[in-house]
């Protein structure tokens, strides 16, 4: 990794050394009262992702700054932050569409910082955990070789699976952080994902996470989910399909009490 | 099972929506530029027409789905922005006040709609 960052600046060093600076969150719990602002200046390069200039900083800088990443190309979602007040996967960024201005970059908001860019997931992970994203069966016996599915059946659930994790839907919805019971755009799309799969049975279970007054309904459709997606999930199409088949069984409950459910 | 009433609230809103969007843009041609361009600027002629129009009980059916989903629509739409604005605390008043408003509208409806 090292190496190649130093094989790429080498190409750019023969012209003109051109610097950006980024204006990054730090916050240290062991040592600081309060978040703080730092600049660096950082080599700019035209292929350069913002995750890329936290690299160099971390490397040549200052090793003190902690973030996460891992794949550097859009598929483990670790590396969300914020981007001049944007929800941004850094490996996506191009430093070239900000240059020669500079960049912010901040911890994820709705979630608490535990230290520089690094943010707490405990309440995602449970909100992800309560809805169960995992294939339910009545009775767990497997058919000869898979279950079985048609292109059809597929296709109805097939996006909402394309979800990493990343939580940028987390940071651009505007619910979340005053209705601590609304379950977020990722988590319901998943249950949804999981509901509309031929292969699961397990939407009654499901139920009980999305149930309650505001795990579901906290969604008012303000639709930034699906803007910063970086994996064109479109969450809030999920949570409104969600509504309707939550509406359907509360109707069917209502008319039909002694009904099935 | 749990189960939340919101869902009934939120088919009402989702209900009313579908119906403002398709029926009131076709109101408001119908009203404000069909009638009074057919017409000529007559004004009595043009109330004889819409007084006609109205009366005919299917057009009363629908005003009175268009206005009451409409009412509740608007009143579920204000319970959230005000939510939203900082009184989560005290929703239970807010859904008592707006859709009480929305359903007082309705009576007036269906009383206006009953006696034309």
């Amino acid at each position: 990794m090292d190496d190649l960052l130093r094989l790429r600046g080498n190409l750019d060093d023969t012209m003109a050394k051109r610097m950006i600076t980024l204006e990054v969150f730090r916050y240290r719990p062991d040592g600081d009262d309060e978040a703080t602002i730092q600049d660096y200046r950082v080599p700019y390069h035209e292929h350069w992702v913002v995750l890329d200039a936290l690299n160099w900083i971390k490397d040549h800088a200052d090793g003190t700054l902690s973030f996460r990443w891992s794949c550097r190309m859009g598929v483990c979602g670790s590396c969300g932050m914020m981007v001049n007040g944007e929800p941004k996967l850094t490996c996506a960024v191009f430093l070239k569409d900000y240059y020669p201005s500079p960049i912010r970059v901040e911890p994820l908001i709705n979630f608490p910082v535990e230290r520089d860019l690094v943010i707490s997931m405990d309440d995602f992970l449970a909100k992800l955990q309560a809805v169960k994203p995992w294939l339910i069966r009545d009775e767990e016996e497997p058919p000869e070789g898979e279950y079985l599915q048609t292109p059809s059946q597929l296709a109805q659930y097939q996006q909402f699976s394309m979800c990493i994790n990343c939580m940028l839907c987390y940071a651009a919805c505007p619910e979340i952080e005053g209705i601590p019971d609304f379950l977020g755009p990722a988590a319901i799309a998943l249950a949804h994902r999981y509901n509309l799969d031929s292969r699961d049975q397990g939407q009654s279970q499901r139920q009980e996470a999305l149930g309650s007054e505001e795990a579901l309904w906290g969604c008012t459709f303000v639709g930034e989910c699906t803007a910063v997606c970086p994996k064109n999930v479109d969450p809030a199409g999920a949570i409104q399909q969600a509504k309707v088949a939550s509406t359907k069984d509360w109707y069917r409950n209502v008319l039909l009490p002694w009904g099935k459910r | 099972m749990k189960r939340s009433n919101e869902a009934f609230w939120w088919s009402l809103f989702s209900a009313g929506g579908i119906m403002a969007a398709l029926f009131i843009p076709a109101f408001i041609v119908l009203t404000g530029l069909v009638l009074p361009f057919t017409t000529g600027g007559d004004a009595d002629l043009g109330y004889e027409r819409a007084h006609q129009v109205v009366t005919w009980w299917p057009v009363r059916i629908v005003l009175f789905v268009v206005v009451f989903l409409s009412l509740f629509h608007c009143a579920h739409r204000i319970r959230h922005i005000l939510m939203d604005l900082g009184l989560r605390a005290v929703s239970t008043v807010l859904a008592a006040l707006c859709y009480s408003g929305a359903a007082a509208g309705t009576v007036a409806a269906l009383f206006v709609l009953g006696t034309l």
